[in-house]
């Protein structure tokens, strides 16, 4: 398993075995499809409708000056050599962040991986009592990695700097602590689904643990964890990103300074370096995904080692911090801040109200996402044969490109020159953002579908719009729709950064609990992103079940 | 070796002098020097060795691979000096099978012997049917024909192999094609199972009008089910006779093979 | 495609180099002591706020002869949170800021404020749309209910804090009386910049920053106009961290205090630093000075 739509629905919640049956044989109550759907329709209608303002205007025609002063510094960045100098600057620390943070992600992956696996708490020998125990170890661990991954990287940044001040390390925690949790999820779930035979075979034969390991099962397991490790990298290159423009530097606070300093030419200036930076890191990982040159893991193996070597060097972390007695009492200051948590100032009407604003906030953004993501996916998928087929589909991926390497607050501050303030800029910016992601993998899997049908209708002369209705749609909506759920629940978290530009939800809660300082109510209301988080993991794992 | 025999119909599909070769590939021409005439109201089978030019053939005749020499002319129409839409003009009335049946699992049935309509619908009329189906009950009669009317809204990925043959056969038949190409339609299938849906696919070109042409590896199948057989060799014609005095020819095509 | 290990290889070349040439720039940033670190809240346009304080760094530097950094941060609650980890030596805080600092920092002393800090005052704007007349009296600010209306940060003295100590004293909870919630720019400039592009109808900040801005030209007074400005109150001021006379020796904070007092102006160089300040001198200050700024802190929840 190598393809990274795939891999990334790996996330998603629902225990492997299930997947792999793929409710087949059960009865399909077909009706629950069209239910949902109108449960979505009416949903995002709700949410559309309680985000437009008493007034009922969307459109701030007057900031339409500053939106197009913005678009057109695009044809003149800021070139000049000191610039530049801090602009590559700013990409190696962000580059720096990327991969050490995605470095200790798959070591933690590694070390807490079998933790989690069925295999490792729940074999098929056991019974009675013990099988009792392990099944509660199973669930233990699954719980123990929800908090790490079901906070943001951003919050995880801000709590880290009060601890560790300015050290880098911060940075490559903050990506390393949610990243981490995820991998050793994705990496347990590989572990579970690998073909445990050859190991049995061995062990039978009298190998010891770790040879028959060895030899029987990582074989199969390296490729699909070497991909999903690729893709985490794709994933922290963009956190990296994000914790840049809360000040960790790098390319995130270049953008950041340069969009508050209203420098567009400069803006611009980083907004290139990141999409240079976002595809070349593309064209390596879907070459090592698809590539058949033989040695590419070998290549890839060395040119990251000598990264990371690069990326210690360059942050120079300062180790010695980790161990001094401040260190120690400033942590243990913010763990007692921390807890025991409190309601914030409004009681649980504002916790609740919030929530249910993050809720629709995620409808907003992932719905945009996925319509537009659906859209531009079939133009940007390759495999054109004509040339202005050609050209339009490389735009349609450099679109994508550019959507999903500018960073959500970035967006957000964009869409409020022409959307009047409130969720509704919040969500669109973070639609946009999602799009580039979702519409990427979604021409990841239109370019693998089977082109048979498609070609035979063709070839009996359907015009194209229906041959693509009938042969396209049909045969790759099951997985796009698994994967716009599956990046929901992700969208649903990622509200929380786009609380720069007052947009609405439990990120505004927690910023203006950050600006007091109130780290009681805090927790509480990270408590409840969680929750919301997991409310949607469900309620799309209950989708994918009766849509399959 | 020229045009066979059975001269009484128009021509639907006439091969003259043709020369194909693929660039790049190691072997020689896929096809060299083949004349062919096949006439309304024929059933032809193609028999030969794997690589003896089957393929290539029969894409031809669809327009999908261009000759290097020689002319095609199909349903009355030269395909060398055609345009795009002219060429989708001829397609329109050419129905095709494949060993592998590229129907859609996730539609219903009766969307994909649709699909057979797809050429002469609107795109509006195409999409409006996905909502509320159009049609139902020519693909209802495509589908008894083959045998499985039951089956109209059922999912397809929900069929069995043998019910799925059946309907990408509706599908022809709704498309109601003055030209049936179909390559190695049941090279996956079991003698009993392949004479079948030999049977069905001749029936689609029941009517006098029509033309079909199969490749086939099974060399009794083509001389039981066919009224003629061509025998083709690394790209030639070797022989091409009335199905039933091509029963001896068998030898002449596979033997040299092994030498 | 499979040419691309070469590639990728030939493009990771400098980038390699940079992230090796960079560190080896960098090692200083890290953990050398001997460096005074000092920074600002960012509550203006970057590029101004930079030169701002690395005009103030190099006053620094040969006044008490060390090595002076300006370490840029992004976000008020960030600089608080630098401050009290001690990674800041020296921060220009806000009124509210340096409140929070100080509570959160045991032993960070109050070092001094620019002459115009002790009075210092807000102005509320509105978009030229909006016909809001210009007026006197705290009491005129109901103007502005159920207008769209924005502050700068939230966690900002002059952009925030005292704007809405004011209009809660007209009568107007930022809360429930506006148009939708109100939004929280980041910075002054922004504010100007959203009201002006009517994005948000009214907006509160820092009187300096409103002045300067129109001083230069920069904001079009046909759309955004000065309708209010605040009673005054004390607001920004230096403090300096707990740990800076383990770091720099015994009486360094004294030092720091009396380099800091002596910038009046008496050079043409010193005299270029305060005119980025917008101060004529800098003067001493005290806690109580922040007294009521801390109590209205409190009552809007920003103090705990």
């Amino acid at each position: 398993m190598t393809d990274l739509p795939r891999i990334a629905s790996l996330e998603a919640t629902g225990p492997a075995v299930a997947r792999a049956r793929g409710w087949r044989g059960r009865v399909r109550p077909r009706a629950a499809g069209r239910v949902w759907l109108v449960v979505w329709v009416v949903a995002l209608a709700w949410s559309l409708s309680s985000f437009l303002g008493e007034d009922h205007r969307v459109l701030n025609t007057a900031g339409w000056g500053a939106f197009t002063e913005f678009w057109a510094a695009a044809a003149r960045p800021d070139l000049s050599a000191d610039l530049l100098r801090a602009t590559v600057e700013a990409a190696a620390t962000t580059l720096a962040f990327g991969v050490l943070g995605t470095l200790l992600s798959v070591l933690v992956g590694i070390v807490v991986a079998p933790f989690m696996s069925q295999t490792w708490w729940a074999p098929a020998t056991a019974s009675g009592p013990s099988r009792l125990l392990r099944a509660g170890g199973l669930l233990l661990s699954r719980a123990a990695v929800a908090l790490p991954r079901g906070v943001h990287e951003a919050v995880w940044g801000l709590l880290l700097v009060s601890v560790l001040g300015r050290d880098p390390l911060v940075g490559v925690l903050a990506i390393a602590i949610p990243f981490g949790a995820i991998t050793a999820k994705v990496y347990s779930e590989l572990l579970d689904e690998a073909d445990r035979a050859p190991y049995e075979l061995l062990r039978e034969a009298g190998a010891g643990r770790v040879t028959a390991l060895a030899y029987g099962l990582l074989p199969s397991l390296l490729p699909g964890a070497t991909s999903y490790a690729f893709y985490r990298f794709e994933c922290s290159i963009r956190s990296a990103v994000i914790l840049g423009m809360i000040g960790a530097g790098g390319l995130g606070l270049q953008l950041t300074l340069a969009f508050q300093g209203l420098q567009y030419a400069q803006v611009w200036t980083a907004i290139y370096a990141l999409l240079v930076l976002g595809a070349l890191i593309d064209r390596w990982g879907a070459h090592l995904r698809r590539g058949r040159a033989r040695g590419r893991w070998a290549v890839s193996g060395v040119l990251l080692a000598v990264l990371v070597a690069g990326s210690v060097w360059h942050l120079a972390p300062d180790l010695e911090r980790w161990f001094s007695g401040r260190t120690l009492e400033l942590l243990s200051r913010l763990l007692d801040d921390l807890v025991p948590p409190s309601l914030p100032a409004g009681g649980w009407s504002e916790l609740v109200a919030a929530s249910v604003e993050t809720l629709q906030m995620s409808v907003v953004a992932i719905s945009l996402a996925a319509v537009a993501g659906l859209l531009v996916a079939t133009v940007a998928a390759r495999g054109g044969t004509s040339p202005p087929r050609r050209v339009l589909g490389w735009a349609a991926r450099q679109l994508l490109l550019l959507t999903r390497a500018v960073p959500p607050p970035v967006w957000a501050l964009l869409v409020l020159f022409v959307v009047f303030p409130g969720p509704l800029p919040g969500a669109i910016a973070l639609g946009v953002y999602t799009f580039g992601i979702l519409g990427r993998l979604f021409a990841e899997v239109v370019e693998d579908l089977d082109q048979g049908p498609r070609e035979v209708l063709a070839e009996l002369g359907a015009p194209p719009l229906a041959s693509f209705a009938y042969a396209v749609v049909p045969a790759a909506v099951g997985r796009l729709l698994a994967y716009s759920l599956y990046r929901w629940e992700v969208t649903a978290r990622e509200t929380v950064i786009v609380g720069v530009v007052g947009a609405g939800g439990l990120g505004r809660l927690l910023e203006q609990q950050r600006a007091g300082f109130d780290y009681p109510a805090m927790t509480t209301t990270v408590l409840a992103l969680v929750a919301v988080c997991l409310l949607v993991d469900l309620l799309s794992l209950a989708v994918r079940a009766t849509t399959r | 070796m020229s045009a066979g025999p059975g001269s009484e119909g128009a021509a639907v599909v006439a091969l003259r002098g043709v020369d194909v070769s693929y660039a790049g590939s190691a072997g020689g021409p896929a096809l060299q020097g083949v004349d062919l005439v096949v006439r309304a109201g024929e059933r032809v089978a193609l028999v030969g060795p794997s690589g003896a030019g089957k393929s290539t053939l029969l894409r031809l005749c669809t327009g999908a691979v261009r000759p290097d020499r020689g002319e095609v002319e199909v349903l009355g129409r030269s395909l060398s000096g055609l345009g795009a839409a002219e060429l989708a003009a001829v397609r329109r009335r050419i129905g095709t099978i494949h060993q592998r049946l590229h129907l859609v699992g996730r539609l219903r049935v009766v969307h994909n012997v649709n699909a057979g309509r797809l050429g002469r619908w609107s795109t509006w009329e195409a999409l409006s049917s996905l909502v509320r189906p159009r049609e139902t009950q020519a693909a209802r009669a495509a589908l008894s024909r083959t045998g499985i009317a039951d089956k109209l809204m059922a999912r397809t990925d929900e069929l069995s192999g043998g019910e799925q043959q059946r309907v990408a056969l509706a599908r022809v038949l709704v498309q109601d094609p003055d030209l049936v190409l179909a390559d190695e339609p049941v090279s996956s299938l079991d003698p009993a199972r392949a004479d079948e849906v030999l049977r069905l696919l001749c029936e689609t070109v029941a009517t006098p009008s029509r033309a079909l042409v199969v490749s086939l590896h099974d060399f009794d199948l083509a001389v039981r089910r066919c009224d003629r057989v061509v025998g083709l060799r690394e790209g030639r014609v070797v022989f091409d006779r009335p199905a039933a005095e091509a029963g001896e020819l068998r030898e002449a095509l596979y033997l040299l093979e092994r030498g | 495609m499979s040419h691309l290990p070469a590639r990728a290889v030939i493009a990771l070349v400098p980038v390699l180099a940079l992230l090796a040439g960079c560190g080896a720039d960098d090692s200083s940033a890290g953990g050398d002591n001997a460096t005074l670190r000092i920074s600002a809240i960012p509550d203006q346009d970057p590029a101004e706020l930079t030169a701002r304080e690395e005009a103030l760094a190099e006053y620094l530097s040969s006044a008490l002869d060390v090595e002076v950094e300006y370490v840029p941060v992004t976000d008020y609650a960030a600089s608080v949170s630098l401050f009290r980890a001690g990674d800041l030596d020296t921060v220009f805080y806000g009124g509210l800021t340096g409140v929070q600092a100080r509570l959160q920092t045991p032993g960070a002393t109050l070092l001094a404020q620019r002459d115009i800090d002790a009075e210092f005052r807000s102005v509320f704007i509105a978009n030229a749309d909006t016909g809001i007349e210009p007026f006197d009296d705290v009491a005129g600010l109901t103007a502005f209910e159920d207008t769209r209306f924005t502050f700068g940060s939230e966690s900002s003295t002059s952009g925030r804090l005292m704007p809405e100590y004011f209009l809660r004293e007209a009568g107007v909870d930022s809360g429930s009386e506006l148009s939708g919630r109100p939004g929280y720019s980041g910075s002054h400039d922004a504010t100007i910049d959203l009201v002006e592009a009517g994005s948000y109808e009214g907006g509160a900040l820092n009187v300096q920053v409103w002045e300067a801005r129109t001083a230069a030209g920069t904001v079009d007074t046909d759309k955004v106009v000065e309708v209010f400005t605040t009673p005054p109150y004390s607001d920004y001021h230096w403090l300096g961290g707990p740990d800076l006379e383990d770091r720099f020796g015994a009486g360094f904070t004294e030092e720091l205090r009396t380099a800091l007092l002596e910038l009046d102006g008496s050079t043409p160089e010193e005299q270029a630093v305060l005119e980025r300040y917008g101060a004529g001198k800098l003067i001493p200050t005290d806690a109580d000075s922040y007294e009521r700024i801390e109590e209205i802190g409190r009552t809007l929840g920003l103090v705990s």
